[in-house]
């Protein structure tokens, strides 16, 4: 294309508007047009998508992220990797209007950039909002750095942030008390654009937990410093996306700070009343994103594909052993517990069948004292951090079961879903340190935040709470307990003592950390198949071994058949072999 | 105008009530469009002028056919009009839909009405008034009424045409049908002053509430929810009135049109008419109540990893507080959106619209309706006392018609037992417990106030790693109020009842516990045995009773347990002893266990079938789609349909033949104690068992959708009794059915055993000792009794002798010493 007469990253709407005019005008003038275009792309989508991927725009495109948001300008093309929080219905709006005698359109915008004649020919569309967020506990490897700001267009920019700068004159002084002080989290201050969401380095470790351990205050219900997102959907079914996937949105993005004040008039509560969901995240706090193209990200979406695409046998057996080698290091030479933590890393919910979930894999690792724990334990959180696209940690006391929100709630009077700390992204793994837990008592809350987590533990399903009733929501999340002794109150499928020998600094080099990350990734989502004959193999391998051991129940099996599952992927083959089959009895 | 007590709010060309507008920018029923309407005006100078015309103004004579003719007929020669008159932009004329609605009104009768009707009694049914017209008279009679039930399944049969015109543009047509019905009124009685609005409901399809979208505006939708919320009620001035500050002149009430008060600006009077003088009177304005609710979606209705959605709805007069927060309610209405303006005083609007649903008619509705809580009724003639018209849904009767195709099928009874928890192997007679507990039996109430309850109790006992807990679960899932706790943590209040403080109020509250809870469902206890002491004494109440009471705290109550329960325990070695008894190996009361209907032993035996059998399942489980696996099966909501559906409706009735059978078994069960050349007396089964059996065999029969109980649920209930009791109550050391070890937790031949030792050990100290003489020595006197007894005695055998004996005053204890007295 030569010529063009707008720029896709810095005027999208351009783009918008003209494709628009363009398909008005080349249909036939006999019918009427917006009839047409309704719930459907007019070919601006295309035109995106066309530039994005095929003359590869997409990395011009900037991060909307807590740290670009300061200069990124309304108005232009941005790229958003988010959670679906919360799901905020439907919003109708005037799709498009007939000004005069030509057609003009509101999509991919929250005002209409003409005025409206109070009496014009309009045509109501619809649009889906979804509430995202970052995803809880992501790590800062998987933050791609956005191309910083081109020439171009760095002029407006400075301007722009000097604006922007004055605005947020309150908001210097929290960003000094958060330099500061580490953990400062009560800083009642909006900050939502201050302070990169999460860090994971190993000495920030305990501070991002507190992050997630803290009640929340406000009306803003998620971590108060990172980046919440309002995005709005278009000519796509509500039901594509599901609350907690994570998705990359590229869209057009608004924040009107200016817009402040809405609500001054206290005769409209009726109007408060009809609008609050969406009231509660005013447009002057929360950014706005409509959504040109989206993509659902799994976790081999993070690590750059660097590697082959089909995983070659003895590759993925080096890696193997590299990875085990660096797991064994971790935890100080106890190379058996290194074995189960692979495959409890490896492990993912593969299917559900009525109330049997099939292949999870909890690992309890006990024998750990207080000692060790500040040794092998952080050791052990940052390796995982280090490997994992979203890990999260929680250390599990009276105090922190009895006072933390777990449970995400419906808030029927502001109509949000308030997150809970175990709202998290498909995938996500959960280290739960029981080394601090000491007696005493539970109140309601505590049982019930227990009893949340044990139903993780045994199901893999959070129940939400809607007030009036309950609803279960699947899970798919990896726990790992640490533990003095095993644990009762979260019963893991594997429970296995902790021996570490020696005390070794562990040291990963990054080409090292990418493949180990590419090697779970990958691993991970391999589909299983298995031949009949092997089946067979196996009944037989599990019927001698309940004549073996008497005590052998259901539960035991599906727990060896999983492991057994895990180790042969974990070689990167896709079908159980033989000889790991053999192996399911002596585990 | 004759009457205008009525015909005066017609004049800002809406009718009454619903004219009022959410708020100030919202378009309104009866608003844009018949804003620019004119057609709306001749239309209506023809209707009111119809009352004037001296037609029927007894409202006592009932309108025959001939008298609708000439109605119908004076209708059409006032509106015959040159030209006919359409609704705004549609083409609809207001005339036919003027008479639609007439006729409608007139004329509809309920289908089974005329369907008796003969053609040869078509006339006597012509005499008799239409439903409506009936319904008109008692709204007029009753002077209370002012809103008029119009089910839209009527207007659909009476004139589908009709129907199809409402609902795409409900606005226009339901403002004619509230003239058209003004009218009638006013004909029947011209003194009438009362607006009767009409309030549709039952439309033919009802929306699901994410599937609102542009095209619904403004067309007539049913939606289905929770009320999550509601607002305050809103007062809304209607009519306006103004007084001049200068010489008191009051203006006539000035009608609020949408939203908006024209206030005067000058004074009407015209002696004064100063100018901007006009204040407003708040204590002779009229108001109506609004007010906003916010429905939400039921739970069954949100898809998979979705949240629910809400909508707002607007409520007006009657209908404010018709719903509470935490009801069912299907609600029927317009479905409206109104512009946003940016600022309370700019005059842009925002490209976005808000949208609600004005209400026209709220409906509670229970649950959702195949879950709905029914169940087992005291009284058999529930099934016949709820309203017939209530279950007439469609859908629902094409769900009851699947359900009895089920239940007809001859393999039905094994196709439940696989459906229930199919990925649970084996067990397959637990499982058709756990399904008679499901379906339950009757629960009787007799005159005397006795009653006899129809829930049926089952306790599992077994190895670690059966699936017990799992089993325990399902049912929980499957049962429509289950709850599920566990023994351990359970405790005793948290059970029952308990009274709390409200931490705001300082009341003292009652708060249900668990069994309060599944009242009418089954509470799953797991970890039975786990259970404090304590906490299992209040189930004795529970289990027999079904009620728990309290006193506390200044609060005596006796609440209803009507619950079933289904506990589960582990044996108290970790792993079932054959050796011992039930008793010994759960630790249970015996006055709890012999509550338990059913008590199955879940043993984990060694056999290479079954064992093959679980093998293959589980590595199906991995590797298989897990679809393909289970077949032949009820879905779960099928499951849950079929059982809700029998336990609502059906209330089986113990035929003769059953009766006799029951009684039969009965005394062969009793009688297979005395078996011939044994002294003993065994008790086989007491009163608690027949009394288990009705309920066994009631369940059976409501499998099958039965109203009569047959020979074979009796049999049936007599074989899973005794399976259950081979597994129970057999006596390990005669290998008979013995009830005395679930009655008294020890066996007749046990209690035998020790009489025969307190018999040797008098014998044996009267032998031996004097009286008063020296004391023996326990030990010695256990060589003695071992030298000369076949069965082996132990120390504590001894002792429980010995105290036997004491109790007779023949010996003292003190200490190791015995001493004979």
């Amino acid at each position: 294309m030569v010529g063009l007469a707008y720029d896709f990253v810095a005027n999208p709407l351009g783009a918008v508007r003209l494709s628009f005019e363009k398909a008005v005008a080349s249909s036939p003038s006999d019918a009427d047009p917006t009839v047409a275009f309704r719930g459907k792309d007019w070919g601006a989508i295309d035109l995106f998508r066309d530039f994005l991927f095929e003359q590869g725009g997409l990395s011009q495109v900037p991060v909307l992220d807590a740290s670009t948001h300061k200069w990124i300008q309304p108005n232009t093309l941005v790229r958003f990797r988010g959670m679906v929080q919360d799901m905020l219905g439907n919003e109708f709006y005037i799709g498009a209007c007939k000004d005069g005698p030509t057609w003009r359109t509101n999509k991919f915008r929250d005002l209409s950039s003409f005025p409206m004649p109070p009496s014009c020919e309009t045509l109501l569309w619809e649009r889906h909002l979804f509430h995202c967020v970052p995803v809880p506990g992501q790590n800062s490897w998987t933050l791609e750095s956005s191309p910083s700001p081109t020439a171009r267009n760095m002029s407006s920019c400075l301007t722009f942030q000097h604006r922007e700068k004055r605005r947020r004159d309150g908001d210097v002084d929290a960003v000094e008390l958060d330099a500061s002080d580490g953990d400062s989290s009560c800083s009642k201050k909006q900050k939502e654009d201050v302070n990169p969401a999460f860090v994971s380095s190993s000495s920030n470790d305990w501070r991002n937990h507190n992050n997630v351990s803290e009640p929340t205050k406000g009306d803003h219900a998620f971590p108060e410093n990172t980046l919440s997102c309002l995005v709005k959907v278009y000519d796509m079914p509500e039901s594509q996306f599901k609350l907690n996937d994570v998705i990359e949105f590229i869209g057009i993005y608004t924040f009107d700070p200016e817009l402040v004040i809405t609500k001054d008039d206290s005769d409209d509560m009726m109007y408060d009343f009809m609008e609050d969901a969406v009231a509660h995240l005013p447009s002057s706090k929360v950014p706005r994103l409509h959504c040109l193209v989206c993509k659902k990200l799994a976790a081999q979406d993070f690590p750059p594909s660097s590697h082959a695409v089909e995983p070659l046998p003895h590759v993925v057996k080096s890696i193997r052993e590299s990875l085990l080698g660096h797991l064994t290091a971790v935890l100080g030479n106890d190379g058996l517990a290194a074995q189960f933590l692979l495959l409890h890393l490896l492990s993912r919910v593969r299917a559900r069948v009525d109330l049997i979930t099939v292949g999870k894999l909890s690992l309890n690792l006990t024998s750990f004292t207080r000692e060790s724990v500040s040794i092998f334990g952080n050791e052990l959180t940052s390796a995982i951090q280090n490997l994992l696209p979203y890990t999260q940690a929680i250390p599990l006391t009276v105090e922190y079961l009895n006072t933390a929100t777990l449970q995400p709630r419906k808030d029927n009077q502001t109509g949000r879903l308030v997150m809970g700390a175990l709202q998290l992204a498909q995938g996500t793994h959960l280290t739960i340190d029981e080394t601090n837990m000491q007696c005493g008592t539970l109140n309601s809350k505590g049982v019930e935040n227990a009893s949340l987590l044990k139903h993780l533990m045994e199901w893999q399903t959070v129940e939400y709470d809607f007030e009036y009733y309950k609803l279960e929501m699947a899970a798919d999340v990896q726990l790992l307990v640490l533990s003095e002794g095993k644990s009762n109150i979260l019963p893991a499928d594997l429970v296995l003592p902790f021996r570490p020998t020696t005390v070794s600094a562990v040291n990963a080099g990054a080409e090292e950390l990418q493949s180990w990350r590419w090697y779970l990734a990958t691993v991970r989502s391999l589909p299983s198949s298995s031949e009949p004959e092997i089946s067979k193999m196996l009944e037989n391998e599990m019927v001698d071994a309940m004549r073996e051991d008497r005590s052998l129940g259901s539960t035991d099996l599906n727990r060896l058949l999983t492991m057994a599952q895990l180790t042969s992927a974990s070689f990167g083959e896709k079908s159980l072999s033989l000889e790991n089959g053999e192996g399911v009895g002596k585990a | 105008m004759a009457s205008p007590g009525y015909s005066s709010p017609y004049g800002v060309s809406s009718p009454d009530g619903r004219s009022s507008s959410p708020i100030a920018t919202t378009p309104h029923r009866g608003g844009s469009p018949f804003a620019s309407a004119s057609p709306r005006r001749p239309s209506r100078r023809s209707a009111s002028a119809a009352p004037s015309t001296p037609m029927s103004t007894d409202d006592t004579l009932p309108p025959s056919s001939s008298s609708d003719a000439g109605d119908d007929a004076a209708f059409a020669g006032d509106d015959a009009d040159p030209t006919p008159v359409y609704v705004w932009g549609t083409s609809i004329s207001v005339q036919d839909v003027n008479a639609a609605i007439l006729r409608f009104l007139r004329h509809f009768r309920e289908p089974d009405n005329s369907a008796s009707a003969s053609a040869a009694a078509a006339a006597a049914a012509a005499m008799e008034e239409g439903r409506y017209m009936r319904e008109v008279h008692r709204i007029m009679e009753l002077e209370g009424g002012e809103s008029l039930d119009v089910d839209a399944r009527h207007v659909f049969d009476y004139d589908p045409d009709l129907y199809g015109k409402m609902v795409r543009y409900p606005l226009e047509v339901l403002a004619i049908f509230d003239i058209v019905l003004m009218d009638l009124v006013a004909r029947i009685d011209p003194l009438f002053e009362k607006h009767i609005q009409t309030r549709i409901f039952n439309l033919k399809s009802s929306v699901c509430m994410r599937n609102l979208n542009p095209s619904d505006i403004e067309k007539m939708v049913s939606v289905k929810g929770m009320i999550i919320r509601c607002s305050s009620i809103i007062p809304e001035v209607k009519e306006a009135v103004f007084r001049c500050l200068i010489c008191g002149y009051y203006s006539e009430p000035i009608l609020v049109d949408r939203g908006r008060v024209s206030e005067p600006t000058r004074c009407g009077r015209q002696e004064c008419l100063a100018m901007n003088s006009m204040t407003l009177v708040h204590n002779r304005c009229r108001f109506v109540d609004k007010q906003i609710v916010k429905l939400q979606e039921t739970p069954d209705e949100i898809p998979e990893g979705g949240t629910p959605h809400t909508v707002s709805i607007l409520m007006h007069d009657k209908l404010v507080d018709a719903g509470k927060p935490g009801d069912r309610v299907e609600i029927t209405g317009i479905y409206r959106a109104m512009s946003v303006r940016i600022g309370p005083t700019q005059r842009t609007v925002k490209s976005i619209f808000k949208t609600y649903i004005d209400c026209l008619h709220l409906k509670k509705t229970d649950k959702s309706r195949l879950h709905i809580e029914d169940t087992v009724e005291c009284n058999n003639n529930s099934s016949s006392t709820h309203k017939a018209g209530d279950d007439e849904m469609p859908d629902y009767q094409d769900k009851v018609e699947k359900l009895k195709e089920l239940s007809k099928l001859p393999d039905i009874y094994d196709r439940l037992t696989g459906s229930l928890a199919p990925n649970i192997w084996e067990l397959d007679d637990v499982k058709r417990g756990l399904l008679c507990q499901l379906f339950g039996g009757n629960a009787l109430k007799l005159p005397s106030g006795a009653s006899f309850r129809g829930d049926i109790n089952i306790l599992l006992v077994g190895d670690p790693g059966t699936s017990k807990s799992q089993l325990l679960q399902y049912i929980h899932k499957l049962s429509p109020r289950g709850i599920y706790t566990s023994g351990r943590g359970s405790s005793a209040v948290g059970l029952t009842a308990y009274v709390t403080k409200d931490p705001e109020t300082g009341e003292t509250v009652l708060e249900s516990g668990a069994l309060v809870l599944s009242d009418r469902g089954v509470c799953c206890i797991d970890e039975f045995d786990k259970m404090s002491d304590n906490a299992r004494s209040m189930l004795h109440e529970v289990m027999e009773q079904q009620t728990v009471s309290i006193a506390k705290a200044g609060i005596i109550a006796s609440l209803n347990a009507r619950t079933s329960v289904l506990a589960c325990a582990n044996p108290s070695e970790s792993r079932y002893n054959p050796r011992l008894s039930v008793i010994d190996n759960i630790h249970l009361p015996p006055t709890l266990l012999s509550r338990f209907d059913l008590i199955y032993l879940i043993l984990d035996k060694p056999d290479e079938q079954t064992d093959r059998r679980l093998a293959k399942h589980v590595v199906s489980l991995h590797f298989q789609n897990p679809e393909t696996v289970v077949q032949d099966v009820l879905d779960l909501p099928t499951l849950v349909a079929y059982i809700s559906y029998a336990r609502k409706n059906i209330h089986p009735q113990i035929s003769d033949e059953a009766a006799e059978e029951l009684t039969r078994g009965y005394v062969d069960m009793r009688r297979r104690g005395n078996t011939p050349g044994s002294r003993k007396k065994v008790i086989t089964a007491t009163a608690r068992q027949i009394e288990s059996l009705i309920r066994l065999s009631e369940a059976l029969a409501r499998m099958r959708f039965s109203e009569w109980v047959e020979l074979r649920d009796v049999r049936e209930a007599f074989r899973l009794l005794e399976v259950a009791l081979q597994q129970s109550a057999t006596d390990h050391s005669t290998g008979t059915i013995d009830m005395d070890l679930i009655m008294t937790g020890i066996s007749a031949s046990e209690r035998m055993r020790r009489e025969n030792l307190v018999a040797a050990t008098r014998n044996l100290i009267m032998e031996k000792m004097q009286l008063g003489g020296a004391s023996a020595y326990l030990r010695d006197l256990l060589e003695e009794l071992k030298k000369q007894s076949s069965v082996e005695v132990t120390q504590n055998d001894l002792r429980n002798a010995l105290a036997t004996l004491m109790s007779e005053g023949v010996v003292v204890i003190q200490g190791d010493s015995v001493k004979r007295i």
